[in-house]
C-alpha cells in the first residue's frame, strides 16, 4: 500500500475480515506469510507507525474519557498536553464529557472515544475493524471526514465495512474475502 | 514512563472498584471466624495452628484475585492497546504485577496481624509474619501474572489458574509458614526467610518473561 491510500475489506460474516486485520496489526502470530513494512518484517517499527482499533474498544470503564486518552498517550510514549487531549475529545464530539467515566457513555460515544485515539496518537497507518458500527449519522460523517483528511495528508487506512457507500467510493483498494469454493472433507 | 503509566492506571481502576481491595480481606475475616467455632477450643489450640492459618488465608485470599490481572484488560480490549503500543511485554507483565501487589499484596500483608490476633498468634511472631509476607506477596503477584496470562481467553479459568500455580506456590507457603512457626517455638527464622528471599528473586527474574510468552500465545 502506498502513502495516502485507503483499502476497504469486505466480505460475508465469518470470511476472516477481523482475522486479517488482527494479523496485519501484529496482534496475532502469522501462521504463514509475512508482514513487510518499509522492507522489513521487524514488528517494533510497524507498531510505532500503526494503530489498530478492533471490536473490543479498549476503553477502561471506570476511568474518565480524559484519563483513558492520557493513559493511551503515555503508554505510546507520545507527549501531549491536557489541552491537546481536551481538543481531541472536542473534535470527537465528546466536549463536556472529559470527566465522565467511559462506562457511563452510550455505545456510540464509547466508539467515538476509541476513535479519538487515532487523532491523539496521529500514527501513519490506521487499521479499523468495522469503525462505522454504532455511530450515528453525524458520527459516520465525522469519521468519513477524518479518514479523508488523514489520507490527504499522506496517511493510510485499512478498514472493514459493509454498506458504507461513501467510503467504498473513496477507496483505492477493494479487498473482498470469500469462503473457499468447496471444502474437501477427508 | 510506560511502566508508571500502566501501574498508575491499574491502581486507579482498583481504587475506584473498591471491591478489588477489600474482597480478600473480607474473605480472610469470614474464614478466620470459623476456626474457633469449628475447633471449639481455647486460645492454646488456636495458637498452635495460627502460623499455618494466617499464611494459608493470605495465600488463598490473594489467589481469588489473580484471575483478573489480565482478564479484565483482555475483555475490554485495553490489553490490545498496550500490547500494540510497542511496550515490551515483560515490562507490561511486571507493571501489572506491581499494580496488583500495591492493591492486593500490601493490604493482605498489613491485614495478616489482625488475623494473627484473632488466632492468638504469640507476640514474638508478628515481626517475622510481616517480613515473611513482605517477601511472599510479590511472589504471589508475579506468579499470578503468569497464571492469569495463561488463562486469559478461557471462560471461568479461575479453577485452572489455581491448579496451575498452587504447586509453584507451595514452597513459598512451606518457607513462609515455617518461618512464623519457628518464631512461636522461640527459634530463629532466618533460614526460612532467606529461602523465601531466594524464591522472590527467582519469581522476579523469570515470571515477567513467562507471562509475556503466555500473553503472546494467547492473543489471537
Amino acid at each position: 500500500m502506498d502513502a495516502g491510500q485507503l483499502a476497504v475489506i469486505a466480505g460475508p460474516n465469518g470470511s476472516g475480515k477481523t482475522t486479517l486485520l488482527q494479523a496485519l496489526s501484529g496482534l496475532s502470530l502469522l501462521a504463514s506469510g509475512s508482514r513487510i513494512y518499509q522492507g522489513s518484517s521487524e514488528l517494533s517499527l510497524w507498531l510505532k507507525e500503526s494503530h489498530y482499533l478492533g471490536h473490543k474498544l479498549g476503553n477502561k470503564g471506570n476511568l474518565s474519557c480524559f484519563e483513558n486518552l492520557q493513559f493511551v498517550a503515555q503508554v505510546n510514549e507520545t507527549s501531549v498536553t491536557s489541552s491537546a487531549i481536551s481538543a481531541v475529545l472536542e473534535k470527537a464530539g465528546l466536549a463536556g464529557y472529559e470527566y465522565q467515566h467511559a462506562n457511563d457513555l452510550s455505545a456510540g460515544q464509547k466508539k467515538r472515544l476509541a476513535l479519538s485515539r487515532l487523532l491523539l496518537l496521529n500514527k501513519i497507518y490506521w487499521l479499523l475493524d468495522e469503525p462505522f458500527v454504532n455511530l450515528d449519522y453525524a458520527g459516520c460523517d465525522w469519521l468519513y471526514e477524518i479518514i479523508e483528511k488523514h489520507i490527504s495528508q499522506g496517511g493510510s487506512v485499512i478498514l472493514t465495512a459493509h454498506d458504507q457507500k461513501k467510503i467504498h467510493e473513496l477507496a483505492h483498494h477493494h479487498i473482498t474475502l470469500e469462503f473457499p469454493e468447496e471444502v474437501h472433507e477427508s | 514512563m510506560r511502566f508508571g503509566a500502566l501501574v498508575k492506571r491499574d491502581v486507579l481502576v482498583s481504587w475506584r472498584k473498591k471491591s478489588n481491595i477489600y474482597q480478600p480481606l473480607v474473605f480472610q475475616l469470614l474464614i478466620v471466624t470459623m476456626f474457633p467455632l469449628g475447633l471449639g477450643a481455647g486460645a492454646q489450640t488456636l495458637a498452635k495452628i495460627a502460623p499455618a492459618v494466617v499464611w494459608i488465608l493470605a495465600l488463598l485470599s490473594t489467589l481469588i484475585t489473580l484471575e483478573n490481572i489480565f482478564k479484565d484488560d483482555y475483555e475490554d480490549g485495553s490489553l490490545d492497546v498496550y500490547v500494540l503500543s510497542g511496550m515490551s511485554l515483560p515490562l507490561a507483565a511486571f507493571s501489572k504485577a506491581t499494580a496488583h501487589w500495591l492493591t492486593t499484596g500490601i493490604p493482605v500483608m498489613l491485614f495478616a496481624p489482625v488475623i494473627g490476633v484473632l488466632m492468638h498468634l504469640p507476640e514474638q511472631s508478628y515481626g517475622v509474619l510481616l517480613l515473611s509476607l513482605l517477601l511472599a506477596t510479590p511472589i504471589f503477584s508475579l506468579l499470578g501474572t503468569v497464571g492469569s496470562a495463561l488463562i486469559v481467553n478461557i471462560k471461568n479459568g479461575g479453577m485452572l489458574l489455581s491448579v496451575l500455580i498452587m504447586p509453584l506456590l507451595s514452597p513459598v507457603l512451606i518457607f513462609g509458614a515455617g518461618a512464623v512457626l519457628e518464631t512461636t517455638l522461640g527459634n530463629s527464622a532466618l533460614g526460612h526467610l532467606l529461602l523465601l528471599l531466594g524464591c522472590a528473586v527467582l519469581a522476579l527474574t523469570l515470571a515477567p518473561l513467562a507471562a509475556a510468552a503466555a500473553i503472546k500465545v494467547n492473543l489471537e
